[in-house]
This record gives structure tokens, sequence and C-alpha cells, in this order.
């Protein structure tokens, strides 16, 4: 069955698409689809006119001023198989091979899943423990905005009606004497594949000679109305060796991050336990390493 | 508005084709009512079980959750343009030997996204993981898999893995 | 004579080799056009003028409609018709067995997804946007949704008789408690299930006037389809033809539940005199069509120390939904189900089928034997445990066999009765005795476990159902000696078109290719009952014999007279006539099919087979349910990860009973989707309710196994020259599911050494069993203590 729109509007430019959608006050953003087209075909969304970005590019990954910058329009499947994201950023390497299935990776954009603003998106853990930045323009110019700020809520973003999301940029890690980072992204869910996660978690830990933690970047998914840091957590952890008293004192302080809900996938006693747990065993890995 | 059209052009099963569909058309209608390809499958609409899955210059996609027109000036090989003639893709015939074909409500998408795997290279760690979008309730996928190996392995030797 | 069976145990392999079609592995016969995309489904068939219908309908479970305003749906653009209850020709009515449920509500609501008004429209679009305009004003009433609460008389009725719909009883021997050395009881609450059938309902009806109609259906029951929409527009079954469409999957969801939309769909074509296609979208047709039965099984079973089972009692509740469609049927399975392939001296069943206004109970492989094998086998587990013996060993102890082979309703078991040579195979092929001789670790996070699932399975239709035991075949050789064959059970994917051909080119003597067996019409056979109880190979398989029987008297003389022998000495094999004993003497079938032609023989037969009459007093529960019987054994290896309830199955051991093989890849092929199936109901497969709507009617949140979850799968197919269907086949479409989940419970339960008695046993529902074991129980206790200080304190404090 036909999707309800009144209009598709093609643009050749991303000017011109920032001109379209200034133009077109009830127009969307149509990348990869594969959230947006399902909430148009179930009514949860209504809109008159979708930009179609297909035609501007925005593919692809590049090094610039000590950045990873990726473009907004590329897929998972390409991010999952760029070597620069999976030198640098192997979290959102593993992420990006979790989303939904491979035909889904071969068509979902970073963008898309950042703009649909899941709780539950894959993506965002790793970005946030990358301390992403955000490319968005309109119309009226371009601004930056860290992961940190993008998301307000289930399916809320910062960005205004008539912006775009160009580009995702991520600090190039700087590699410490003697440091060992080790980055993972974990997602539980009750099937092997093409699995909504009922929890994930993105982790980075620098470790220093001594094996204490120098430095820790802990973010997770649906736990909460948006990704979230888990501030707490990193902060209990900071400066101390993973030993058994730690880790106890990182579950007890993630409890602090996450504020899950009993929903149709889980209720929330078992996010909670699955959160501590996941995080246990990130640190008993970073321990024993 | 409702009754604008928008022209899409595709490299469709290796022929240059021209549609002018509503906007909100998917690909997968296109196929079906426009282009009369009726073997992509509409299986849940919403992208979860792969029975829409073509290859979308190259790559597996839900083509229910392909707008048409974003696929103008792209290729699009269906379950119908996988095969040389008579003669099926590998895969489809390892299916068929191999008794990996029970309703075969899923087959079609099953077949694409198999061929893509064979296309691929990947190596037989890869194969379950990679058909995981395509849901099958008959087979409970073994015999699904083996020819999946079969045909891998047939199309690239020892070297695919 | 067609050939007779194999009098000896010829393994299927040997068989293979000698070129036989029968127990081979030769190419489906609908293989290479499902592979290709050629095959059509009823949604790739359209017709010029033809009309797609939709559906509104109701958001609540229970409710009085005092309005119904089509005004709004009738204005939409492209909209041909909107109706209503009043524009029934016919009755309102699709009740298969009970007249308690009509096409469209009148006054009353009794389901989320009840039918208030059709729609015909130029495009689905249109359809289904006018459909949501349809305006009902509803009156909520009061409901239920709890089966053991309905059955209470003060509940809300959900129809105005009562909630208890019908009770089933087992009675044998007394009950003596005292007797038992341990005695264990426990209440299951089993789930349902969806079928998640890939293509979803559909139909095309097409009109010739008002004097007769086509249907074209996905469907696995065309006769029950033929009934529906002839009471619906009130038209004599012969002035309604129904086709059955190549149908992408039933599992028991096509086979009463299509009755309704192709009566829909009739309708709207009746009255608009065009060809009209119903096709449901994914999430009405998971929230509205039948699903597998939820049941709470309250078991009390006792067992001495010598190992022997002493007596059980056993209280089942069948949740019906808001009709009874076939749920008594369902029950009346589930109730000589209940205590397996078990002896025991005293036993008590009561199985009770309840309305209520949730999900509409129905069909679905296995068909109420899966609930109550599910609990039997976890309390089998948990009397070994009590009394310190292997699962395995207790179970050999109470094992029906060829000299203990009473079942529960006093039926004497046909031999050879497999039970313990299924477990023992399975249970060999899963390394059991392996597998418990290594020191296993309970501590970590990650651990194994192996468990056993073993089901007795009472073939073909119960004795409720005989009159419905009946199939018709038709037989056409062809001038070139290709062979045309119909039968009225339908082809929904197990494979039933390949073992008919397999079975009319056995008893033809011809090459399999020679033999096209076409999709089900109900003009070209007789009613031939339903496609359920794996009885459609069995069924058509022995009508195709009796067709092929009558064939052969008017094809054996002209053979004998091409031969120049005699016609008792005609044989048929390897595509030839010959002279017995003599193999230089022959003519190809294809030379005696054109010397029919030549003389104008009629080369046409029918086929008939009824099964016979069999005694069983429904009040007593006793006497003989079913003509014979399979054994199914599944044993399970799992890996549970216990901190997070994660399972995965890693390999399960399938021994069955099949009597013979008809084909082996669609033998193993039944075997290996069962088993799937089977996991993903015992696992992930949750309907989440909420007030009788279904909370996850989509593939994104009702999870079916992928590709990912399925198990490495050994096979132990056991071959018997025992009573059974055509070559002694017996069926597998069911018993192949039937201990699944089962298995899989018990290995779960024996890796975690806890008792979960809730299925599907998700991993929310491990890791609450483990309770406060858990080690990160603490966690959450503590933040719902304190939900600030004291965790902030803790975590400053650091």
């Amino acid at each position: 069955m036909d999707v309800p729109i009144g209009e598709l509007l093609r643009p050749a430019s991303v000017e011109e698409a920032l001109a379209l959608l200034a133009d077109h006050p009830g127009a969307r953003p149509l990348a990869g689809g594969t959230d947006l087209v399902v909430q148009m075909r179930d009514g949860r969304r209504q809109i008159d006119a979708l930009v179609d970005l297909g035609a501007l590019g925005m593919c692809g990954t590049g090094e610039t001023d000590g950045y990873l910058e990726i473009g907004a329009a590329t897929t998972m499947e390409a991010i999952a198989l760029d070597p620069r994201v999976a030198a640098g950023f192997p979290a959102l390497a593993a992420a990006a091979a979790q989303v939904g299935a491979w035909p889904i990776q071969c068509r979902a954009t970073l963008g898309g899943n950042l703009a649909n603003a899941s709780p539950a998106a894959d993506t965002a853990p790793a970005l946030l423990v990358a301390e992403a930045e955000l490319l968005l323009a309109s119309a009226a110019g371009r601004r930056r905005v860290s992961i940190d700020r993008f998301f307000r809520g289930p399916g809320r973003t910062v960005l205004a009606p008539d912006e775009l999301i160009l580009a995702v940029r991520l600090p190039l890690p700087r590699q410490g004497d003697g440091a060992r980072t080790i980055e993972r992204f974990v997602k539980v869910g009750p099937r092997q594949e093409q699995v909504i996660a009922v929890v994930s978690l993105a982790s980075r830990a620098v470790l220093g000679a001594d094996g204490a933690i120098a430095e820790l970047r802990l973010a997770l998914g649906s736990v909460a109305p948006t990704p979230v840091r888990a501030r707490h957590a990193e902060a209990a952890l900071a400066g101390r060796r993973p030993d058994a008293a730690a880790r106890r004192a990182a579950a007890a302080a993630l409890q602090l991050d996450i504020a899950p809900i009993d929903d149709v996938r889980a209720p929330a006693r078992y996010r909670r336990i699955a959160a501590a747990v996941l995080l246990d065993r990130f640190l008993r890995e970073v321990a024993g390493g | 508005m409702a009754e604008a059209r928008v022209a899409v052009s595709l490299l469709l099963n290796g022929r240059q084709r021209t549609f002018a569909v509503p906007p909100g058309r998917r690909l997968l209608d296109l196929l079906r009512e426009d282009a009369g390809l009726t073997g992509t499958k509409e299986g849940c609409g919403a992208g979860e079980c792969g029975a829409c899955v073509v290859l979308l210059d190259g790559r597996p996609v839900t083509s229910c959750l392909v707008l048409a027109a974003s696929a103008d000036g792209h290729e699009v090989v269906t379950v119908e343009g996988l095969g040389d003639g008579d003669e099926l893709h590998p895969f489809q015939e390892a299916l068929v030997a191999h008794g990996g074909v029970q309703c075969g409500f899923c087959t079609p998408g099953l077949v694409v996204t198999g061929a893509a795997i064979v296309a691929r290279g990947a190596g037989p760690h890869e194969h379950a993981r990679r058909l995981a979008g395509n849901l099958c309730r008959c087979t409970g996928y073994v015999k699904v898999l083996e020819a999946l190996a079969t045909a891998a392995t047939g199309k690239h030797g020892d070297g695919a893995s | 004579m067609a050939p007779r069976s194999p009098r000896t145990t010829a393994t299927a392999a040997a068989r293979r080799t000698a070129g036989a079609p029968l127990g081979g592995r030769g190419e489906r016969a609908d293989a290479r056009a499902k592979a290709t995309g050629a095959t059509r489904f009823v949604g790739d068939l359209a017709m010029p003028g033809m009309l797609h219908a939709a559906l509104a309908t109701a958001p609540l479970a229970s409710a009085r409609l005092t309005a119904l305003d089509t005004a709004a749906a009738r204005a939409c653009p492209d909209v041909e018709a909107v109706l209503t209850a009043a524009d029934i020709p016919g009755e309102n009515l699709v009740g298969v067995i009970f007249a308690d449920q009509p096409l469209l509500v009148t006054d009353r609501v009794r389901m989320v997804g009840d039918r208030l008004a059709l729609v015909a429209a130029r495009t689905p679009e249109a359809a289904w946007r006018a459909a949501r305009l349809v305006r009902a004003e509803l009156e909520p009433l009061p409901a239920v949704h709890d089966p053991v609460a309905a059955l209470d008389p003060a509940s809300p009725r959900v129809h105005e008789a009562g909630n208890l719909i019908r009770t089933f009883v087992v009675r044998r021997g007394k009950a003596i408690p005292g007797r038992a050395d341990v005695t264990v009881e426990a209440e299951y609450q089993v789930g349902g299930q969806e079928h998640a059938y890939l293509e979803p309902q559909g139909c095309l009806a097409v009109p010739e006037g008002r004097a007769r109609i086509t249907i074209i259906a996905s469907c696995q029951c065309p006769f029950y389809v033929q009934q529906a929409v002839a009471r619906v527009l009130g038209l004599p079954l012969a002035a309604v033809r129904v086709e059955q469409a190549p149908t992408g999957g039933g599992f028991g969801g096509k086979e009463d539940y299509p009755s309704e939309p192709a009566a829909c769909a009739a309708l709207l074509a009746w009255y608009t005199g065009r060809p009209v296609r119903l096709i449901l979208p994914r999430e009405l047709d998971m929230q509205a069509s039948t699903k597998r039965h939820a049941m709470v099984v309250r078991h009390r079973w006792g067992a001495g120390r010598d190992g022997r089972l002493r007596f059980a009692e056993v209280e089942t509740v069948l949740d019906a939904g808001a009709y009874i469609g076939i749920s008594t049927v369902v029950g009346e399975r589930a109730n000589v189900s209940a205590i397996g392939p078990y002896d025991v001296p005293a036993l008590r069943v009561d199985t009770r089928v309840a309305y209520t206004n949730n999900l509409f109970g129905g069909a679905f492989r296995g068909f109420g034997a899966p609930q109550v094998t599910w609990a039997a086998e976890a309390t089998m587990d948990k009397l070994a445990h009590r009394l310190g013996l292997d699962p395995l060993e207790f179970r050999r102890r109470n094992l029906l066999d060829d000299r203990r082979r009473t079942l529960c309703t006093g039926q004497r078991l046909p031999r050879p009765v497999l039970a313990r040579e299924c477990l023992d195979r399975a249970a060999a092929l899963a390394g059991w005795d392996e597998f418990h001789g290594r020191i296993g670790s309970r501590g970590g996070a990650l651990r194994e476990g192996l468990g056993i699932g073993l089901a007795l399975y009472g073939c073909n239709l119960h004795h409720g159902g005989q009159r419905l035991d009946r199939a018709s075949a038709v037989v056409i050789l062809q001038p070139d000696g290709s062979v045309v064959v119909r039968v009225g059970l339908t082809e929904m994917g197990q494979g039933n078109l390949t073992a008919c051909r397999t079975i009319t080119a056995q008893a033809l003597g011809v090459d399999p290719a020679a033999v096209q067996v076409w999709q089900p019409d109900t003009t070209a056979v007789a009613d031939s009952g339903p496609t359920v109880a794996s009885r459609g190979a069995h069924m058509s398989g022995l009508a195709i014999l009796d067709a092929v029987r009558r064939l052969r008297r008017k094809l054996d003389p002209v053979a004998a007279a091409l031969l120049g022998c005699r016609t008792r000495e005609v044989e048929l094999a390897g595509g030839f006539a010959g002279v017995a004993g003599e193999p230089a003497r022959r003519v190809a079938v294809a030379k005696v099919a054109a010397e029919m032609a030549a003389r104008r023989i009629e080369p046409i037969a029918t086929g008939w087979h009824r099964t016979r009459a069999r005694r069983f007093d429904p009040e007593t529960g006793t006497g003989a349910p079913y003509e014979f019987y399979a054994v199914a054994c599944h044993v399970a290896r799992v890996a549970v990860d216990a901190e997070l309830g994660l399972v995965r199955v890693e390999e399960v051991a399938a021994a069955h009973d099949v009597g013979r093989a008809l084909h082996l890849d669609a033998l193993e092929g039944q075997i290996h989707g069962g088993v799937v199936q089977g996991i993903g109901w015992g696992t992930t497969e949750e309907l989440k309710v909420d007030r009788g709507r279904l909370a996850n009617p989509s593939f994104t949140d009702y999870l079916i196994p992928t590709a990912a979850d399925a198990p490495v799968i050994k096979l132990a197919i056991v071959e018997s020259d025992g009573k059974g269907g055509p070559y002694g086949a017996k069926g597998i479409g069911e018993p192949s599911f039937i201990p699944a989940a089962a298995a899989v419970r018990n290995a779960i339960c024996a890796a975690l050494g806890v008792e979960i008695d809730t299925l599907p046993i998700t991993p929310p529902r491990i890791v609450a069993a483990l309770g406060d074991a858990h080690p990160f129980a603490w966690a959450v206790e503590a933040i719902k203590a304190e939900p600030d200080a004291e965790l902030a304190t803790t975590a400053r404090d650091r």
C-alpha cells in the first residue's frame, strides 16, 4: 500500500534541501526510511511532504583536524565495514552491525538512527562514549551540538523542523604512553539477531600503566527516555582498579544513571539487573585484561 | 496532490525501465503492481520479515521500506532476475536440491539475501547472522543453511571464508 | 493390486539407493516454482475490475454496540461498498462447530477485532482509509481476562449461557495419595502462540452474479470455507467453489479462521458483483486470527521410591477467547494427552474450556497436546529429582511399551509401542550419559543443561471428529502416460503435494516427475475434511491408493493384452508394466496409456478412504480416542547465561516414530521446522495481552526464531511395520513440535537448578526466578528502598 504523503521532493544539493525544508513547514527529511516509512505506514506520523536526501551524498568517512567525520547518510553496513571506524571506534562498528538485520543495515543511516531518537538506538550509546558532536544545518546556518545534548525524549531531539544532520564528528582518541584502551558495545535482547535492545551498553576504558582506570565513559540504551551517559557509575570508578569493591560500587551507582520502565519488551527490574551485569562484565574484562 | 506522479527510472533485472507512480509508492508495490514482478512478497510491511528483500545497487534491502522514488536512477534485482534464463542461481538450485523450500512465501526474499551472501563471499560463520532478517516459519533454517553453504562453496571454493 | 507395504525394515537409505520413489529425496513437487518466485499466492492474483476489501473492527474487548455510522466511509473516494450485518443475505454466522460467532457484530462486542463493517474500494489504500472512518458507538461492558476466574459464576459473562463451554474427563483407578512416597504439586501457566505464517491471511472472491461464486483462498480447509461462504450468502454448497491458493504456511492458523475473511470478501463480491480481494495487514492478522490456547494446568502427581508413578491428577483450563471456534476439539486432545506415554494406575483428569474476552483460541500444530505435555514433562522431571533418579531412568520405568500398553482411556495401543526406542535413541544422540558424566560447573554465569521432552501423539482426528475423517482422491492417466492427481487435503508447506506425488508414483510404478498433484478445489473432489491433525499425507495417500486400485482394473487388462500375459500377472515398476518374474517382458506405462486412449477406455478413477469406527465415551473418557499413535522424543541441550537470562538452544536430538518415511527431505524438514517453532514457543514468543488487546502484534516485538537461533538438530527416524497410513507412514507435522518446548524447559531448569513453570521462559522470567540468588538482585532492592540517598552515598563514597 502506498504511504500517505502528498509530495516527495528530491533536491540535488544540501543547500537545495535546506531551502526546501525552510519553504515547506510540514516537510520532513527522508534518508534510509527504515524507521520513518514504518511510522508513516501505521499512522504514527502524518507527513505532507518528504525531502529525499538520497542524492546529496553525505556518505562516507574522513579524518579532519583531529576528528573522524562520518556523513549522516552513511549506512550501518558502510560503518560496520569502515576500517577507520573499526580502528578508532570499535563500539560504533559493533553497534552498526547490530541495527536490525542485514537488509536494514544496508539501508539505515547514521543520521536517521539519531534523528529517530529511539531510546534503544544502537549507535547512540557508542557515540555518547565517543563524545561525538553532530553537525547540523538549516537554511539559517550551521551549528554543532554535542551528542550529550541532542536527545530530548523518545522521538524528540533538538533538531529544528527545518534542520538536517549533515555529519557526525568523533574526536580521534589520543593514545597516551603505556595506556591501554578497551572499547565495547554489547546489546541484550531475547533473540540472537535482529532484536531491539532491551538494554545496551557502550563502554570505553583507558587504563594507566598501573592498571587503574584513567578514563572511563559509559553509555546505555533502552534504560531511560533517551540514551544516557552513566556519569554516576563513571565517577564511582574514576581512578580505581576495577576490583570487586569498585565493581559493586559501580553497579550501585549505575542505578542512579538509569530510569527504566516496564514495557512490552521487558520489565524495569530486568533492565536494571541486566545493565549492572553488562557493566560488571566489562569491568571484569578490563581487570582481567 | 494525491494524483501527483513521479517518474522512476530503474535498471530492473538488467533492463532499463521507467514508471510513473504516486510519491508514496513503495518500491515493493512498484515491483509487484507496476512492473508485474510478483515474486517479491509482502509479509509484514515493517521491514522485519524479509519476504520483500531485493538487491538495490547490489545490496539486500527490504523493499517495503524503500520509497520507489528513492530508488530512481538505481539498479534493482528481484528474485526473478537472479537466474540466467532457465538456469537458476546456484543458491536457488541448492535450495531446491536440499529440500530447503516448504511453503515458499519467504523463499524469494531469502533467495535474494542468500545470493547477496554468496556474492560477498561471506564465510559460513556469517551465514546465519546475515540471513537473520529473513524469517522462515517452516524449515527451521537447517536445510536453508545447508543449501547456502553448498552454494557459497561452489562459487568461491575453499577461500570463501 | 497396489504394491504392498515393505515387510522388511530396510532403511530409508537402502530404499533410496534402489531408486524407488518411496523414502527418497527427490526434488519437492513445488520447490522450483517457489524458489524462482513463479508460484502465485493469492496476493499475487488480480483481475480486471477487482476491488480491495478492508475491515472496520472493534477496539474494545467487551462492549455494546449502540450505533454504527458508515456515512463518512461511504463518502470516501474510490469506495464502492460499505456493508454491515443488515446486508447479509444468509446467516450472520461463521462458527465452525457452534453458532456463537457472528460474521459482523449486531449488538455485542466480545473481543478486540470483532468485525463491525466491511469496505470494498478500488484501491487497498482507499479501503483501509474508509474502514478507519466507520464510527461505532461502543458502550464498554465488564470483561473477563482470566480463564480460571471466568469459571466463577460471578464473573462477567461472555455469552448468556455462562463461561464454561465444556468439561472433559478421564478417570482411571482411585487416587491413593497415601501410597506415594513423593508428591509434586504445581500450577503451570502455559502461554499461547501466534502462528506467524509468513503469508498473511488472504482470499479472492469472484462472483458470477448472485448465482454462484468462486473463492481462491490461502487456507488449510477449503471445505470449511465453502460451508461458511454458502451459509453467509444463503447459497447451496454446489454454488460455492473454493480453490486453495498456494498457501504460505498454516500450522493450524489457516484451519478454521480463513472462513472469516472468505465470508467477508464473498459478501462484498456478492453485493458489488465484482471480484474482491482481502489481504489482512499483519497487525490485524495477529490480533484477530486464532492463537494456540493459553492454558492453566494444575498437577498433583505421586510416585513411589521404586520410581513408579502411583497417581496423577490434572486440572486444565483452556482460554478459548470469546468464541468456541474449535476449542472443544482442542480440549478433547488436551484431555487424553494429559499424562503422555506413561503408565499411571490411578488417574483423574479434568479439562475445562472457558470463554474469556481474550485472543481467539484455535488450532495450532499439536492441538492442545503441547501445553499439557509441557506440564507433564516438567512434573516428570520434578518427581525424578525428588526421588533422586536420573530423569531418563525415571521415564524408562514408567513408559508404555509392548507389554504395558493400555492408554489412560483404557485403549490398548497397537504394537509396536516405540516410546522406549525413541527415548533411548534421542538420549544416545544427545550424549545423555556422557553429559552427566562430565563434571558440570554450576557456579559460573554460563551454564549448560540437557532436558527431555517425550510425547505420545494420537494420529488423525479424535473420536469426536470422526464424522469428518474421510478423504477423496481422483487419479487421471493422461494419454502420454503422465498422471493428474486431485486430492481434498492441502499443501501449506508441509509437503502434501510431494507426499501425494510419491505415493502415486510408487503405486503406479512411474517416475514422480510424471505425476502432477494439483491444489485442492471443492469441485474436483468430495469433502475430505480438514487438513489438520497430521492427516494430510495419511488420508489423501490412502484415498490415492484406493483410486489407483480402481484405475488398475482398467489399466491392467490393457497392459496384459500388450504383454501377452494374464491380467493378474501385470506388475508396475520403474515406469513399466511388466510380467511378474520375467524382467525382459515389459512395456512402458506411457504406451499402455496411449493404448487405453486409443481404445477409449476410461482413464480416470476416484478413491475414497474413511477411518474405521471406534468406541469412545466422552462422558467418562474411556475408549479409543484415536486410531493409532506415534511417539516423539526430543532432548535439548541449552546454554543459559544465568545473569542475563539468555537462552541459546545449542542442539536438539529428535527421535520420531514415523511408521514409514515417504519422502526423507520432507520428513526431515517437518521435524526441523517443528523443533525450531517449539523452541520459539518455549523461549521468546510471548503474546502480551492487555485487556484483550495484543500489545505486540508485529514481528518487531513478537520474536520468532531467526536463522541465528536454529540449533544443530540430530535426527533418529524410527521406522516400523506397525499399523499406519499409506505404506505404513504416520503423520509427522504435529509430533515434530509437541515435545520440543518441554525438552528446552527441562534443560533450562536443569542448567539453573530452579523450577520455572511459566511458558515462555523469557530472559526476565529467568532472572526473576533466580530471585535474590541473582548476583545483582541487591542493586535493584537498594534503589527501591532508597531511591537516592544510599546509592548516591555509595557512589560518592567511592
